[in-house]
């Protein structure tokens, strides 16, 4: 693949991929779009070994979940959706997202099912998908889902 | 698996969208260009380092022949060597001096080959980290 297929390519799925990552930082913009960074030029890097057949978004996302696993042990993991609000609304930068429930509520999941939630609901994968995105069995992303599911209801309150 | 129709809902409701989109794409460019030169930096280093070596190789084996060479063209009945100081030491070596340099440039030869053949392991494993 060249640089302007590549870059063509990336013109439009990079709102995808950035929203995808949102959603995993919890609504952290900053660290979402340096991680987005990263991934891509990862991808660039590994781009010649890639063969079309259609599924570059779900290439693209199996490279910045594991990106941003390599990530996580640098990303706090709050426990509880307090603690969490506490720490977003001490940084000026992070208390200016939209969309903040949502996010606490995420921010309090773990990543592996963060990034099946989203995947499967922002995202639109179904679970043979997610379980090639994610590398994982369709058991599992199923269990996650579900586990995912029942806790952000529970902290939504839906 | 069914979705939950209302944290479907809410997800798609909070569907973020982002208006930096030149900006995002401004800074990947730049990102991309600086691995780019990264890139063709190794490659040349590489290059550079494959030339060095087959350099090496053919000084080794022109100097190793012609040091075979000068060793076999002198007489056999005559040392290679001599010292005029007769002392013990000195006076086996000259003694010995046919068998002395057979075995040094033998050394010589076996630690060039050596040496090549980890410059070639080296080039692969760059070869294999670029790659990555």
């Amino acid at each position: 693949m060249t640089r302007e297929v590549f870059i063509a390519y990336i013109e439009r799925e990079q709102e995808a991929l950035r929203g995808f990552l949102l959603a995993l930082c919890c609504g952290k913009k900053d660290d979402a779009d340096d991680l987005a960074q990263d991934a891509l030029v990862k991808a660039y890097l590994s781009s010649a070994g890639y063969q079309d057949k259609g599924k570059f978004r779900s290439w693209l996302f199996k490279i910045a979940y594991n990106t941003f696993l390599n990530h996580k042990a640098s990303i706090r993991c709050t426990e509880s959706i307090d603690e969490a609000r506490a720490l977003i609304s001490s940084t000026a930068a992070d208390s200016s997202f939209e969309h903040q429930d949502l996010y606490l509520a995420l921010r309090t999941l773990p990543p592996k099912e963060r990034s099946a939630i989203t995947l499967f609901y922002l995202n639109g994968y179904n679970t043979k998908e997610i379980a090639t995105i994610t590398d994982t069995s369709e058991d599992a992303v199923k269990k996650q889902l579900s586990r995912g599911r029942d806790k952000l209801k529970e902290k939504l309150k839906l | 698996m069914t979705k939950d129709k209302a944290l479907e809902e809410l997800f798609l409701a909070q569907k973020p969208h982002f208006s930096d989109h030149a900006d995002f794409m401004a800074a990947l460019t730049k990102r991309m260009d600086a691995v780019e030169y990264l890139k063709q930096h190794q490659e040349a280093t590489i290059r550079r380092y494959k030339i060095l070596m087959v350099v090496a190789f053919v000084v080794g084996i022109v100097s190793g022949g012609v040091a075979i060479g000068y060793v076999l063209s002198t007489p056999a009945d005559v040392p290679l060597f001599t010292f005029q100081v007769q002392t013990g030491i000195l006076l086996w070596l000259s003694e010995n001096s046919r068998i002395l340099a057979a075995t040094s440039l033998s050394l010589l030869l076996t630690l060039g080959i050596i040496s090549i053949i980890s410059n070639i392991q080296d080039i692969q494993r760059m070869r294999v980290c670029l790659k990555a």
